[in-house]
């Protein structure tokens, strides 16, 4: 049994040497080249007397980047993408967080990473990694991993302000390629199409089923996502097979034109993931596309991006809500109420995930650790560590779970998990703003802020930008004299909620 | 007429990215200036506010990349 991903690496680049892992418009490399390429950032990092903390990435959407992340891996430490386009200040937080002991970058963004280092962290150019292997060097590297170590951590939304970083171990996202694999039918001749950027979770199916299965994926550029013709084009050139995609993808492109105006020729499997699938964006691709696997994934970042999936067994209604299904083989899903019990069939109750797929944890907040990831309340004998999702969910009649909603104030935008609290807090933190609150209005896929303040809307959204990522930023804002609370104090969302919906 | 239009779509472009200066930037959707969500705000408040349909073949770089494409754009669809 292999213990690290690096082993996948070994033993495919052994078997499919010259056969191409991953490509783009711009550039190719084989799996012989991803596994050279990473051995030589590899001994470079290891001969650079860096500290044992991981090290944080900034590249771009190409191919190079994955066999940086791998590089990193063999230098026996985990790697943390950071998406370059996010704004200083947002990095800043998540480096201060992670505490890496490098960051690895290229020319475009150096001077943005350094800008976002407080400390003498040494910031090095990808390109300047070169040299030969020290093969003594790396095989140590690689016999000092353990499965349990961490692989990656990634980074997502935070209620208190400041982004959580979910660490993930060799193992647990071994397990999830595998049965991901398994019940999509990813085979040696499947070529994937990336949608995801690379720092999000989603890519890592399309990083790492190369390396389990010796398919190959495309990475297609963002901006393709918006012109229906260009991107259905390089889907048909490319002959891609299999798309594991964001609903949210889905969803733009079905207004787009996609599949109806400009079909896929080529593609038999597609995964969706990432919020919740309106019946009739499905209908229309199933209808488009009647030889293709359609399957429903539900999970979050910190259970290795998944629980369930539901494999869609019909041509569903317009209105039909789509189940979240059944847990994939390493998983177990409990359904709990406020006192920790067992619900009823039927019954709602908070969605809970134990097994191998468990994240460690939030990379540096064991306070936020322990109060996510707890001991199984129905488990009296033994340790047993089960991850409460925050997500509300029941057991149907047919065996398959379906989704309600979420606990707390973590809303789906656009395929990113979003804490509305998130968004307050950063408003607050601008001038001219004195009390705000954030409501999402789910079914038109817009963020509403309410703020008193004489500040202007135009002030506030160039403000926000320099500290959230785009999809953050409230649509529509609206200045009201004072904020409405309730007898207690607290904010009256549901006022606020009833103005929202006659604006 | 023409300086109408061409106010009008500013308008709408400033509601939606006021962080952008649309008068200067010729590559909208190529650099991926605007965001896939951006993009369908945009369209939406288009055929909304001027009273016109787009449709899916006109949605490409060549008619959204810059304020001055997207004003020819809307001219051609509302004179036919």
């Amino acid at each position: 049994m292999e213990t690290n991903v690096l082993a996948w690496l070994e033993k495919t680049a052994d078997r499919l040497p010259e056969k191409v892992a991953y490509h783009s418009e711009t550039g190719e490399i084989t799996f012989r080249g991803t596994r050279e390429r990473a051995r030589v950032i590899g001994t470079a990092l290891s001969h650079r007397n860096l500290g044992a903390n991981p090290v944080a990435v900034m590249l771009d959407k190409e191919v190079d980047t994955i066999p940086a992340f791998l590089g990193v891996v063999y230098s026996g430490r985990a790697y943390a993408p950071i998406d370059a386009s996010l704004p200083e200040a947002r990095i800043q937080n998540i480096l201060r967080t992670l505490s890496p002991s490098a960051v690895l970058t290229n020319v475009s963004n150096q001077d943005k990473a350094r800008r976002c280092l407080s400390t003498e962290v040494p910031v090095l150019l990808l390109n300047e990694l070169s040299g030969d292997e020290d093969a003594e060097c790396l095989e140590k590297n690689c016999r000092g991993i353990l499965e349990t170590d961490p692989l990656y951590i990634i980074f997502t939304s935070g209620s208190s302000g400041v982004p959580k970083g979910v660490a993930t171990s060799h193992h647990s996202l071994m397990c999830y390629i595998q049965d991901y694999a398994e019940m999509m039918d990813i085979q040696e001749d499947d070529r994937l199409g990336n949608q995801s950027p690379l720092d999000y979770i989603a890519a890592i199916r399309d990083i790492y089923l190369p390396l389990m299965c010796g398919c190959s994926t495309h990475l297609i550029p963002k901006t393709a996502f918006m012109q229906a013709d260009l991107l259905v084009d390089v889907l048909n050139r490319q002959k891609i097979t299999a798309l594991g995609w964001s609903v949210s993808a889905l969803t733009v492109l079905t207004t787009l034109g996609v599949p109806e105006e400009y079909t896929p020729q080529t593609v038999r499997k597609i995964c969706f993931s990432g919020s919740v699938m309106p019946g009739a964006v499905l209908r229309k691709w199933q209808q488009n596309m009647p030889d293709t696997r359609f399957v429903n994934q539900y999970g979050p970042t910190e259970a290795t991006a998944s629980c369930t999936y539901y494999r869609v067994d019909h041509l569903v209604e317009e209105n039909e809500v789509i189940p979240i299904g059944v847990p994939y083989t390493h998983y177990r899903i409990l359904l709990l109420n406020e006192n920790g019990e067992a619900v009823r069939p039927g019954e709602f109750g908070e969605i809970c995930v134990a097994g191998p797929c468990l994240a460690l944890g939030y990379w540096g907040n064991t306070e936020r650790t322990r109060r996510d990831f707890i001991q199984n309340p129905l488990n009296h004998v033994y340790d047993e560590r089960i991850y409460r999702t925050g997500d509300i969910g029941s057991m149907g009649p047919d065996g398959n779970l379906r989704f309600h909603g979420r606990k707390d104030r973590q809303v789906k935008h656009m395929g990113h998990r979003v804490e509305l609290d998130e968004i307050e807090s950063a408003a607050l933190a601008l001038e001219h703003v004195n009390e705000c609150a954030v409501l999402y209005d789910a079914g038109k896929e817009v963020l509403h802020l309410f703020y008193a303040g004489s500040a202007n809307a135009r002030e506030i959204a160039i403000g926000l930008r320099k500290t959230l990522p785009g999809f953050m930023i409230p649509r529509k804002m609206h200045c009201l004299e004072t904020i409405p609370h309730l007898p207690n104090g607290k904010t009256d969302l549901s006022s606020l909620k009833d103005m929202m919906q006659t604006l | 007429m023409k300086e109408t239009t061409r106010e009008t779509v500013l308008n709408i472009l400033n509601d939606i990215r006021p962080d952008v200066d649309f008068t200067t930037e010729t590559g909208l959707i190529t650099e991926g200036i605007l965001e896939s969500f951006d993009l369908l705000t945009l369209i939406a408040s288009l055929e909304d506010e001027i009273g016109m349909e787009i449709g899916n073949r006109d949605v490409n770089a060549e008619n959204f990349d810059s304020l001055d494409a997207m004003v020819r754009l809307v001219e051609r669809l509302t004179q036919s």
